[in-house]
């Protein structure tokens, strides 16, 4: 059993992260919000811009494709395959599936989102499989947060970038949580979450065992700082 | 389903023969059901014999349902079940509201007649008959899918298979139908060149929202065109989901066993 009833909320303008061991059941709690996983019980109650509510465990297909093109975004480590599409082509497809479907604004939000995750403008017409794994996770990161979603799902964001990156990064994501997005991640970097996160969940073994700030949560793991 | 749906497909089945004393019916799909919106691709998976070419081919009308119907947005407002047509009724269809990309580009394309005149064809079915105005559509259509416009007055017999490809999906888009069917568009081209039309049909897809029903037996071309996808063995939906999850969370076990067989 990967995950045993995990209940876990965030709210509008919230961080909240996920910390455990590998294999306590971060990655597929995110997939399960996302439903690239299909949760086998419990629901997962999205409160969506229009003022309704959906549970995207049991959403239809195409409700929650839908749902997920204009509400969710989902950084995980690795770029979704867009073969053959360059860095401001793939950021810029996301905004026109968010509903951004000038292309020249399109490419301009693509444009500012590069910039914001701090790639250098000489990559941004480069395809991503070209580049190094810290620089694919920006260009996914940009095309996460290209127009900010209500929910944002972050897969370990910073795992492969330098320590300059790595800031410019953090301070995107504190800055889209100030904006009013409701972010839920996933890190190993203790530090990112001390510095991000307003609450913690813990996971053993698939099971929440410790909720609340990160700095309690964590001291009483028995995690250094 | 959603009520914006471009095609709709219910209970579609299709079987050869009668059953008899010392045989049964070949049942080629049975009970296959889903609908389609504008700007979205949807997938069928399955391997050689499932049943999604039978499918694609009841939809197009190159076969005849045995059981089933079929609705498009774009006749009647989705009053009219397309199975119940005549067939000179369901070949208009063909011309401005429903086109098929067939796997063999002989099929979709007459090869010897020019890359330019296979457009003009689709055009003048249409209606158009100015000779000046077909001929700049025609150029404007084969500069959009690539094909140098020198080679507007060859045959298309003396193309090359990408080509080939290429001047087929020109010619079924000629009209902008709303809805296209694409029955292993990339099959049996070699990798590069297959990558290079599976872009130019992700693009032309998005570009003019156009619904697609996208039916292959290779996972990689599914989840490059398709945000959701049916998987099909033996004639029958044995799942449906959004791709990511089929990809990444496969439930039956025939699902389980492509996706295996795709990333081992």
């Amino acid at each position: 059993m990967a995950l045993d009833g995990v209940d876990l909320d965030v709210a509008e303008g919230e961080h909240v992260a996920i910390v455990g061991t590998s294999g306590a059941g971060k990655s597929s709690l995110l997939r399960c919000v996302w439903r690239s996983y299909l949760p086998s019980s419990g629901s997962v109650v999205l409160h969506r811009t229009d003022g309704t509510s959906v549970d995207l465990a049991t959403l239809d297909d195409n409700t929650l494709a839908d749902v997920r093109e204009h509400e969710i975004g989902y950084v995980s480590q690795f770029l979704r395959r867009e073969a053959r599409r360059t860095a401001v082509e793939v950021v810029r497809a996301s905004a026109r599936r968010r509903g951004v479907l000038d292309q020249a604004a399109a490419g301009d939000l693509a444009v500012k989102a590069l910039g914001r995750v701090a790639l250098p403008a000489e990559l941004w017409n480069t395809y991503p499989v070209l580049l190094s794994g810290g620089e694919q996770q920006r260009i996914n990161l940009a095309a996460g947060t290209v127009a900010p979603p209500r929910l944002l799902l972050l897969d370990e964001p910073v795992a492969s970038l330098d320590p300059a990156n790595r800031g410019a990064v953090l301070e995107l994501i504190a800055r889209v949580r100030d904006s009013g997005v409701a972010v839920l991640s996933v890190f190993h970097d203790l530090d990112a979450v001390r510095r991000l996160a307003d609450r913690v969940v813990r996971l053993e073994r698939g099971r929440v065992v410790a909720v609340g700030h990160p700095d309690v949560v964590l001291a009483a793991a028995g995690v250094a700082s | 389903m959603g009520a914006d749906w471009a095609l709709r497909v219910d209970r579609l089945g299709r079987t050869f023969g009668r059953p008899g004393p010392r045989s049964e019916a070949i049942v080629a799909a049975t009970d296959v059901s889903f609908s389609v919106a504008a700007g979205e691709a949807l997938g069928i998976i399955g391997e050689s014999g499932s049943g999604k070419t039978t499918v694609l081919r009841c939809i197009a009308g190159d076969e005849h349902p045995s059981s089933g119907s079929v609705w498009l947005r774009a006749l009647d407002g989705g009053e009219t079940d397309l199975v119940r047509l005549a067939p000179s009724q369901r070949r208009t269809l063909r011309i401005d509201r429903l086109a098929m990309v067939y796997q063999d580009p002989a099929q979709g394309l007459r090869l010897d007649v020019t890359a330019g005149g296979n457009i003009a064809e689709r055009l003048t079915a249409a209606g158009w008959r100015n000779f000046g105005q077909i001929r700049q559509r025609a150029a404007e259509l084969l500069t959009r899918v690539e094909v140098p416009i020198g080679r507007m007055d060859d045959l298309v017999r003396t193309f090359s298979g990408g080509m080939r490809q290429r001047v087929q999906l020109a010619a079924a888009l000629a009209l902008r139908p709303p809805v296209v069917l694409l029955d292993e568009p990339t099959t049996g081209l070699d990798a590069s060149v297959a990558a290079g039309v599976l872009d130019l049909i992700r693009d032309l897809l998005e570009e003019w929202g156009l619904a697609a029903v996208v039916v292959s037996h290779d996972m990689a071309v599914i989840e490059l065109l398709t945000r959701r996808c049916l998987v099909m063995h033996q004639g029958r939906v044995v799942e449906a989901g959004l791709t990511d999850q089929l990809l990444e969370d496969p439930q039956h076990a025939y699902t389980q066993r492509l996706v295996a067989a795709a990333r081992g």
